[in-house]
């Protein structure tokens, strides 16, 4: 994910279309459109003539050819160092539309599947007595376990990352400082696994409290905690010096100052970070794995005993050897996909939206 | 998914340096607040050094009964009487998967962060990079699930095609072998979770480089390539690599999508055509829950591992970011 | 700050919301089968002892038994309504870990504890281990022409430890005379996990396979060169189904449910049985019950319908756990022991031998 300051750098310069002086002529669109007509006709013939078959070979000869005719064109028109540009401008298109057909891959693959099995009662069904050649059962109870999780690890991470970021921009100095900001740094590498690992070894073994909902979510705060502090540290830098001065030149004290100026106008930016963290590790499943083990009823409860959370009910049910658990898992997919894209498009917004006021 | 956090700088705020003058009669309020976020700073800190020391003092035992077999063994059989067990087969293949990954996301994500800064109408440049970074948004276990269910099958014909053609290269060899559940496959999905992190990071570097130097490029009568080639590429390098390193993080510590797609064995192979392979992320995972005492430390060391070339990694993609932060702000 | 407890507010409501909504979580359809009506019935002593019961038990383990377990659990929901049983299949291995760590109330393994791992429990007579129910471990096969497959138990061991690579070896040419053998790579699947379905499967190759056939120690953990690991017996059977040239094995109900090829194993007496619940039983009938309450399995029974490959699965749980949740286990044990063993055939599992049975319930009660 680009943060916050995505929208920051200067804005694209106006590059003016295609300049070529040089070449005797200008290829005109009709005849790139022809030429790369042209390709995908003799594709077409090949593979009515020769044994040469498959939708995607289709795609991928058809693309040669027309890039060579398309190719070979210009460089009768234009000139060779014509042909070099639009070599280079074919592979970016085609690089930015392999990029899209993987993403449309990916999710109508997983609308596709997913619609296909979703009802009404697999939001208001657990796995909870569901036999194995049972056609029922929903993932209810997975859903109420990642709400339960994940509102933990932001209730633990939040503040925490807040009054670091605090400490970072405003009181920090010296060695502690150097040393906090280093460990952050040092987080923010952790793969998840290990945290989950660490969890496991330390919360749910060392200290006997077993599988739960809470190990789940000290695992996803380790992972949030570093995003936090960052994303806030940024945002609270960028409040102009002259709104704090205004406040200081008033008399207001330094934390009144924090309080009531700094971080109301950084508040969209840290929302948005916070946003994106608990996107980021609404999707996790590894550190769950660890440490909240998966259950097939609902817990009210996730402070005891196993929990299962919607990614982890992907993996379980995508690990089955049975269609009616794939099936259960691509509704699950689909769910948990609707749930983090949501979450990443509101943020974007937020910061889209805080953009164009400042 | 760290993007945030290793961005290119934004430059100092000039905040940090202008405090209040300290007054001698400075409210309690402020004295309590700043004792408050020291203290939860001093909690951070100190919570992660004790996860350090308990994964460290956890992690013994295993190193001190492998030694420096830790490294060289291949087998994982931690809690059998003898153990035997290593990191190198995980080691390998957490680092071959990566490393084909990135062979495979650099060029299209690039590519891509080309066509949307330089190449696409402003516009479209703009909602074709939005997409893109959905991709980032799309949870690691539904491209596992993806990658074993839709991807798998369907690369059967690619690698077979591969393994035909390009047999003479070593990684693609062994025609002859049924494929499946690859490394190949591994490293394409890895490749996807990749992709978005170097674009996202690539299209920041690009648009950084200062608009005059293009428009020089261009007076000069050079094509659009030419004024990529020229001006953007080099003013851009450093960022690229950065972005690079930052992916290959993200490849390194992914687990459940490696866990789904790849068919565990405990070998060093270079054949990434052949079904098997497995990476330490993925051994955890599938190992936690029946390892004895010496098997979760041997896990625990063996995350260490994992730990340390990925923070490796984030170390140096940091500091050759803030390189080339200075790099485009000194030439700009 | 306005926004941020705007966000905060909209997450505490959908919270409050979603546990709101626990309350009238909707019962499952299929949990009102009439499939358990006439068992109920038969027993209604054994029934009314969990009936009174309240414990929330989780248990962990063996893949073998968890279509079974699920099946039980779904059934004795009505028995005993006061009871919530969850069940995670982590496989063999990681039921018994976790039972040491007491993260979970009961393990189901398919073979007993060992010395270290009775050690590590606190001790023998720690653990109480219950016989449950029996099956059959396949041997599932992806081949889409080879409609029936016969192997001796050599070939077997030959094809798992990959010394016979291709489908149209002479080996299994052999034992199928004029089957469509493609010429393809044979794929191993074999478990990742710590498996008691890997350690009955080893076992009976070391036992049943020519001497020198088979070198390689029977353990939870795999250990041959060939193949690649999969986890659980889900994990197994969904490769097996993905590829094209596949084998694997794992208990009876994966690969009938998910219509997988069942190999017919050469057993001592000369036959080619297929895993049914007649064939294990039948090779049940020749193990030998050991003082702990385990049993010994004969791995070359002589019979001539015995399936060699069959082995019983067991219930673990701590003899001093919590008192509530101890009692409430036995009554399901009891339960599974008498009524749910008629709901073992249905799944493609084998009832235990009334003297077995006997036995476990005695011990049990104990």
């Amino acid at each position: 994910m680009t943060g916050p300051s995505l929208l920051q750098g200067p804005p694209p310069v106006a590059v003016p279309p295609t300049t070529l002086s040089r070449g005797r002529g200008r290829l005109r669109r009709p005849q790139a459109l022809a030429a790369a007509g042209f390709g995908v006709g003799v594709t077409a013939a090949a593979f009515a003539l020769t044994p040469m078959q498959g939708r995607a070979d289709f795609v991928v000869v058809a693309w040669l050819f027309a890039t060579v005719a398309y190719l070979g064109i210009a460089a009768r028109i234009e000139g060779r160092r014509s042909v070099v540009d639009r070599l280079a401008g074919v592979l970016m298109v085609t690089a930015a539309g392999v990029c899209l057909l993987a993403l449309g891959s990916v999710l109508i693959y997983t609308v596709v599947r997913g619609a296909r099995a979703l009802s009404v009662d697999f939001f208001t069904h657990s796995m909870k007595g569901v036999g194995p050649r049972d056609t029922t059962g929903g993932a209810y109870h997975a859903i109420i376990g990642t709400l339960e999780e994940v509102l933990l690890a932001t209730l633990l991470s939040v503040p925490a990352g807040l009054l670091v970021a605090i400490y970072l921009t405003e009181y920090g100095t010296g060695a502690l400082a150097k040393a906090i900001s280093a460990m952050v740094d040092v987080m923010v590498g952790i793969p998840s696994v290990i945290a989950g690992l660490f969890i496991y070894a330390f919360w749910v073994l060392a200290l006997h409290q077993g599988f739960s909902g809470f190990a789940a979510a000290l695992a996803l705060s380790i992972l949030m905690l570093p995003i936090v502090v960052r994303s806030a540290e940024e945002m609270i830098k960028l409040v102009p010096a002259s709104l704090r001065e205004a406040s200081y030149a008033l008399g207001i004290t330094r934390w009144r100052t924090l309080l009531r100026i700094v971080l109301p106008t950084a508040s969209a930016g840290i929302t948005t970070g916070v946003m994106l963290a608990v996107a980021r590790v609404t999707g996790e499943t590894a550190p769950l794995l660890l440490t909240s083990f998966g259950f097939d009823s609902t817990r009210t409860n996730p402070f005891s005993g196993p929990e299962e959370s919607l990614p982890l009910y992907v993996f379980r049910q995508a690990s089955s050897a049975f269609d009616t658990a794939i099936d259960r898992a691509w509704a699950a997919a689909l769910t948990l996909i609707v749930v983090v894209v949501l979450l990443t498009v509101a943020a974007r917004l937020l910061t889209a939206r805080n953009q164009l006021k400042s | 998914m760290n993007v945030e956090s290793v961005e290119t700088p934004t430059p100092e705020s000039p905040a940090r340096g202008r405090r209040p003058a300290r007054r001698p009669g400075r409210r309690v309020g402020d004295r309590v607040f700043q004792a408050l976020t020291t203290t939860v700073g001093v909690i951070v800190l100190v919570v992660l050094t004790v996860i350090t020391v308990f994964l460290f003092v956890k992690a013994w035992p295993a190193l001190h009964s492998a030694g420096l077999g830790f490294f060289t063994e291949t087998k994982w059989f931690p809690d059998t009487n003898p153990p035997t067990f290593g990191v190198a087969a995980l080691l390998w293949g957490t680092l071959l998967s990566s490393v084909v990954a990135l062979l495979i996301a650099v060029p299209v994500a690039i590519g891509s962060a080309l066509y949307t800064t330089e190449y696409a109408p402003a516009l479209v440049g703009r909602w074709v990079g939005y997409l893109i970074d959905l991709l980032a948004a799309v949870p690691s276990v539904v491209y596992g699930f993806w990658g074993v269910t839709f991807l798998v099958p369907r690369m059967v014909p690619l690698q077979q095609w591969l393994a035909h053609h390009l047999g003479f290269i070593p990684l693609f060899g062994d025609p002859d072998d049924l494929f499946g559940k690859s490394m190949f496959a591994a490293s394409v999905v890895l490749a996807l979770m990749v992709l978005p992190i170097v674009a996202a990071i690539s299209r920041e570097v690009f648009r950084q480089v200062p608009g005059d130097m293009r428009e020089a490029a261009l007076a000069l009568g050079a094509t659009r390539w030419e004024m990529i080639r020229t001006a953007v590429l080099p003013a851009s390098r450093s960022g690229i690599v950065g972005a690079m390193v930052l992916g290959l993080g993200r490849a390194l510590g992914e687990t459940i999508a490696v866990a789904l797609v790849l068919a565990a064995t405990f070998d060093i192979n270079v054949k990434i055509l052949k079904p098997g392979g497995n990476t330490i992320a993925a051994n955890v995972a599938t190992k936690f829950g029946d390892a004895g005492d010496l098997g979760r430390s041997a896990l625990v060391a063996s995350g260490l591992v994992l730990f340390a070339i990925t923070l490796a990694a984030t170390l140096v993609a940091r500091s050759v970011i803030r390189r080339t932060g200075r790099a485009v702000t000194g030439l700009a | 700050m306005r926004l941020r407890r705007r966000v905060l507010s909209g997450l505490v409501a959908l919270c409050a919301l979603a546990l709101l909504g626990t309350a009238c979580e909707a019962a499952n359809p299929s949990a009102t089968d009439t499939r358990a009506t006439g068992t109920a019935g038969t027993a209604p002593a054994n029934a009314a002892a969990g009936a009174k019961d309240t414990a929330s038990l989780s248990g962990a383990g063996s893949t073998f038994v968890q279509s079974m377990l699920q099946e039980w659990i779904k059934q004795y929901a009505r028995v005993a309504p006061g009871v919530s049983i969850n069940y995670q299949g982590v496989g063999s291995g990681a039921g018994i870990q976790q039972l040491t760590s007491k993260t979970v109330d009961f393990a189901g393994s398919d073979v007993a504890l060992k010395a270290g791992e009775k050690a590590a429990t606190g001790g023998p007579g720690a653990v109480v281990a219950v016989p449950w129910v029996a099956g059959g471990i396949a041997v599932e096969y992806n081949l889409a022409k080879v409609k029936s497959l016969k192997l001796s138990p050599d070939t077997v061991a030959g094809i798992f430890s990959g010394r016979i690579a291709k489908w149209n070896d002479a080996a299994i040419k052999a034992d199928n005379p004029g089957a469509p053998l493609p010429k393809v790579g044979i794929q191993v699947v074999h478990r990742s996990d710590g498996s008691g379905t890997t350690q009955v499967f080893t076992s009976y190759l070391k036992a049943a396979a020519a001497p020198g056939r088979w070198n390689f120690p029977t353990d939870k953990d795999w250990h041959a060169p060939a193949g690649t690991g999969a986890k659980g017996s889900d994990g197994v059977t969904q490769a097996v189904k993905q590829s094209p040239g596949a084998i694997g094995y794992a208990d009876v109900s994966f690969p009938k449910l998910s219509s997988l090829g069942m190999v017919e194993i050469r057993n001592q007496a000369g036959q080619f049985v297929a895993p049914t619940a007649a064939g294990v039983t039948a090779a049940l009938a020749e193990a030998t019950p050991k003082d702990d309450g385990s049993l010994t399995m004969n791995y070359t029974p002589t019979a001539p319908t015995a399936y060699p490959i069959s082995t019983t699965t067991y219930l673990l749980f701590a003899r001093a756990g919590d008192p509530t949740k101890t009692q409430a286990l036995r009554h399901f044990a009891q339960w599974a022991l008498t009524d749910g063993q008629n709901l073992t055939e249905s799944l493609d599992y084998a009832p235990l031998p009334p003297p077995i049975v006997t036995a476990a319930l005695a011990s049990v009660s104990v």
